[in-house]
């Protein structure tokens, strides 16, 4: 994470990672397929294809929209949690799951997919809808490089609320640290797969949230809520592992109930890695559906 | 162990504090900053095992050192046995110093004088040792037991003490007295078969006045073990006021001057208004009021009035202590010196010699000069004088006259002016073919090889009185011939003759001067040397009539000066009726004051004795005094004097609140050093 710009990271991560793939006989979930149609009158004037008007002298039109295989949604968790690490320890989980969204999104937009972002952390902050164009992803580069508010993570209600916003059936790519209570986060999961969407989860954890490896005592404050608690780390490791461990055992449950494929990741990994690993990762449900090719334009 | 301000002890609440402290610093206090505390208990308080050890004794060292701050106000003490006390069981020597000077007489000094001696007496032990002095211008041992028999040497001592029934009139030398007991102890060898002495204690039993002479005590160096105890009994509050004479004792005072007496007042006197009275011989008594503030002394001249009548006695009235209001006065009588001049000068001739002598000298109260001129030539027989001074050649039976006088002990000054004189010079001095030659010069003559150290220029000896260098010689002659031995030349002229001689014959002197003091002579007479050398040859003789006839008690009289020097059959008359005579051979010590009478064959002499005036200041010394003059002083505390105060227990308090606050300095520092080595070695959280 030395570089600071967002769009520039997400940009070395991406071709880093294309470089390996040309190897790979997969290619991925998505595979690029232009058509054209002719143009006929009532057309967007917009959709023209100018290059090939001039150069055969006829009319067609670029059906670019109902070629994209993929809207993929980005909800990011830009909770306080997240703002944990940095400095010392190493990188922050935010710059952490901002980076990996921007890669995504700059991988998949090179993929002429539809890429969205929605923010949030008790509620929804922000929410782009995806679609593929040209500035989007400097949009989505854009929203995600500011700092976030900051606040408690509430996932239940924000996930509720997405729900209803994200309409069409989609990627969803949930990038949270999920370490708040997991009541209703069942509940929200099984909105966005009755939607039929297509959900990946991944879970961004700091190394030190993973083996509590604090040595003094200290006072330990909740970032989110500013509690204060002193506590002798090495007193307080065991439980916390246990709590800990109990946590995403249930976290994976849920994900294995909903059947989402759910990626814990830490800091520490190197973000190619992660990225491989995730579009490697064969969708668990088959959500690419192909749409007719009059869908839109036929509407 | 008690303490003297027990409600500090309330201070060691003050431990509540670091204790308190020592709690809050316990708190961590890096903060971390956490994602979440969702998988977090809170733990029991907890407890850095690395610093522990260091924060419990830094917790220690505080505690320790509230505390012992709260002991130190509270002042511990806790109480012993007096040290002095078990002393006193070891053998001791005792020297009470018992003030017998006049002071002493006031009131009911003497009393309390005795009873302060017996509450002495009372503390002694069996094998002590003890001596009993008393002082006043002069120290006398009264008793001394060298070991105590308990109520036998008690009654010995009682035995002595009595017969000394009062104190005397005499002055109070403290400092003297101190000295011969301290050289008394330091000189006393131990008896072999003598227990050793553990302590040695000097108890001073006197009203401790002011007119005490100390200046003994100032350069004496105290040997080590002596306890100097000051018993002062009598408190001056009312003050005192006395009288002295103060006489000129100026030979040439003038003439008719009455006798002054200062009166002095203390600085507590009761009264300024005091009164000044004069008893005479017939009984009257005259009165005059004076005023002197307290504090302040004057100067009070006897009235005119008063003189011719005759007073005996001055007084004093208006103070408190009567002791020293009394003065005894014999009055000075006016003596005569007589001088005869052998010449043939006219007594107004400015150009002679006689002229210059009869000026030199000057009426005073006490000494009338007469100057007689004589002829050389005379026939008659040669009147008595104190000094002959002769000018000019005299005939034989003169000569031999002066020639037995001088033998017999007059003084003669010859003053040689012309060589006629050689034949006299040749017989007194016994020599001859002594010649007298006339210097004939044009130039001047100065004196030089002035003899300064002799008696008679002994006045010059200053050197602002030894330049003669303005002395100039017109004419001066020179005698040759004279004997080698016997003669003293006190000075030569420039050319190296001798000018002034001096000659012992027999009892008196002769003195020669080869040049005069006529203005054809020489400036002599004209000098400032004239008259200082006149007054110097006639010193013995005026030393004898200007004896003062006032004494004081305690100091020796030397009655041969009424009798021209010679002493053996005098009887000393003390003053009251039927006092019984004394017979003096040379020296009376009178011990009473009053007017006495010295009487032998042929003469009687009455002379004054009075107290000394240093007496009459009778407010007490301060007590820095005796400190500055290096007294070794006991505390007051341990006074072996409070004899209730001892037969109880005395008990001593030791007070320990010194090394308290030297161990709360001490924890302090210990809790500083600790402490900034702990924040030293401090690691941050997050490593």
């Amino acid at each position: 994470m030395k570089i600071r710009s967002l769009s520039l990271r997400a940009r070395a991560v991406v071709e880093g990672f294309m470089s390996g793939l040309h190897r790979s006989p997969r290619t991925g979930f998505s595979t690029e397929f232009t058509e054209y149609r002719e143009y006929s009158p009532g057309d967007d004037v917009r959709f023209l294809d100018w290059k090939v008007m001039a150069r055969t002298d006829r009319e067609f039109i670029k059906k670019f929209e109902d070629e994209t295989n993929l809207r993929c949604m980005f909800l990011v968790d830009f909770s306080k949690s997240m703002e944990f690490g940095g400095d010392d320890a190493g990188v922050k989980k935010s710059d952490y799951a901002r980076t990996f969204a921007a890669s995504l999104a700059w991988f998949l937009t090179q993929q002429r997919d539809a890429v969205g972002l929605a923010t949030f952390d008790r509620d929804v902050r922000e929410f782009i809808p995806p679609r593929y164009r040209r500035d989007q992803l400097k949009t989505i580069l854009g929203r995600l490089e500011t700092q976030p508010a900051g606040n408690a993570t509430d996932l239940s209600q924000a996930l509720e609320k997405l729900a209803s916003l994200v309409g069409k059936r989609g990627m969803i790519v949930l990038v949270s640290d999920f370490l708040s209570p997991l009541d209703e986060l069942e509940r929200c999961l099984s909105l966005f797969a009755a939607a039929g969407h297509d959900v990946r989860a991944v879970q961004v954890l700091h190394p030190r949230e993973v083996d509590f490896n604090f040595e003094d005592t200290a006072i330990f404050e909740d970032m989110e809520s500013g509690q204060n608690i002193i506590l002798d780390p090495g007193m307080a490791r065991e439980s916390y592992q246990q709590k800990y461990n109990a946590h995403n055992a249930a976290l994976d449950a849920i994900f294995s109930a909903q059947g989402i494929p759910g990626f814990r990741v830490t800091t520490a990994e190197p973000l190619e890695r992660v990225l491989q690993r995730f579009l490697e990762e064969r969708p668990a449900r088959a959500v690419v559906r192909q749409r007719g090719s009059n869908g839109r334009s036929a509407a | 162990m008690s303490f003297l301000t027990p409600l500090y002890l309330l201070g060691a609440l003050g431990l509540a504090i670091p204790i308190i402290l020592h709690l809050l610093h316990d708190r961590p206090k890096n903060k971390q900053a956490f994602s979440s505390l969702m998988f977090l208990d809170k733990t029991k308080p907890p407890v850095d095992r690395k610093r522990r050890p260091t924060h419990l004794l830094l917790l220690l060292l505080r505690c320790l050192a509230l505390l012992l701050l709260a002991f130190v106000f509270a002042r511990p003490f806790v109480t012993v046995d007096d040290p002095a006390d078990a002393a006193r069981r070891d053998r001791q020597w005792v020297t009470v110093l018992l003030d017998r000077s006049a002071s002493m007489q006031r009131g009911d000094l003497w009393q309390q004088a005795k009873a302060k001696v017996q509450t002495a007496l009372g503390q002694l032990g069996p094998g002590d040792r003890f001596t009993l002095i008393a002082y006043d211008d002069s120290t006398a041992s009264l008793a001394e037991v060298k070991s105590w028999l308990g109520n036998a040497s008690e009654a010995e001592v009682n035995t002595q003490l009595e017969r000394l029934a009062k104190p005397g009139f005499g002055g109070s030398n403290l400092g003297q007295a101190l000295v011969f007991v301290g050289e008394a102890i330091q000189e006393a060898e131990p008896e072999a078969d003598e227990q050793p002495l553990a302590r040695r204690e000097i108890i001073v039993i006197s009203d401790l006045q002011k007119g005490s002479h100390l200046d003994a005590v100032q350069g004496y160096e105290w040997p080590t073990g002596i306890k100097v105890t000051l018993e002062q009994i009598g408190e001056d509050d009312q003050g005192n006021a006395g009288i002295e004479q103060v006489a000129s004792r100026m030979p040439w005072a003038t003439a008719g001057a009455a006798p002054s007496f200062r009166i002095s007042n203390s600085a507590n006197g009761i009264s300024d208004e005091l009164e000044f009275l004069a008893h005479t011989t017939a009984g009257e008594t005259l009165s005059q009021k004076v005023h002197v503030p307290p504090g302040r002394s004057r100067i009070v001249e006897l009235p005119g009035e008063w003189v011719g009548k005759s007073v005996e006695r001055l007084a004093i009235r208006g103070d408190a202590a009567e002791f020293d209001n009394q003065f005894h006065f014999a009055q000075n009588r006016q003596q005569t010196v007589r001088i005869v001049y052998i010449g043939e000068d006219k007594p107004n001739d400015a150009e002679g010699s006689l002229f210059y002598l009869a000026s030199a000298f000057q009426q005073s109260s006490t000494l009338d000069f007469q100057v007689e001129a004589i002829s050389g030539k005379s026939t008659d027989p040669l009147p008595e004088a104190d000094l002959f001074v002769i000018g000019d050649a005299v005939n034989d039976s003169l000569a031999q006259a002066l020639g037995q006088a001088i033998e017999g002990g007059a003084t003669a000054l010859m003053v040689v002016q012309s060589s006629s004189q050689a034949a006299n010079l040749g017989q007194w001095l016994g020599a001859d073919g002594v010649v007298v030659r006339d210097i004939a010069s044009s130039d001047y003559a100065l004196l030089e090889d002035l003899k300064l150290d002799h008696k008679i220029l002994k006045v010059f000896g200053d050197a602002r009185f030894s330049d003669f260098t303005n002395l100039h010689f017109w004419k001066h002659r020179e005698l040759q011939n004279l004997p080698d031995e016997g003669i003293d030349v006190l000075a030569r002229f420039d050319s190296g003759a001798p000018a002034w001689l001096a000659a012992r014959r027999g009892a008196g002197r002769l003195l020669m001067m080869a040049s005069g003091w006529t203005p054809a002579d020489s400036q002599l007479a004209l000098s400032t040397k004239f008259i200082p050398l006149l007054y110097s040859i006639l010193k013995p003789v005026l030393k004898r009539k200007t004896q003062s006839r006032q004494f004081v008690v305690g100091r020796e009289v030397d009655v041969t000066r009424f009798n021209n020097g010679q002493g053996g059959g005098v009887t000393v008359m003390p003053p009251g009726d039927g006092a019984a005579a004394i017979p003096v051979d040379t020296v009376f010590t009178p011990a009473a004051p009053g007017l006495y009478t010295a009487k032998g064959s042929g003469w009687s002499e009455t002379f004054s004795v009075n107290l000394t005036a240093a007496e009459s200041r009778t407010e007490p010394i301060v007590m820095d005094q005796f400190k500055r003059f290096g007294l070794p002083m006991s505390s007051p505390a341990a006074s072996p004097l409070a004899v209730e105060a001892a037969k109880k227990k005395e008990t001593h308090r030791r007070e320990y609140w010194q090394w308290a606050l030297a161990a709360v300095l001490l924890f302090v520092t210990l809790e500083t050093v600790l402490a900034a080595k702990g924040s030293r070695t401090a690691e941050p959280v997050m490593r």
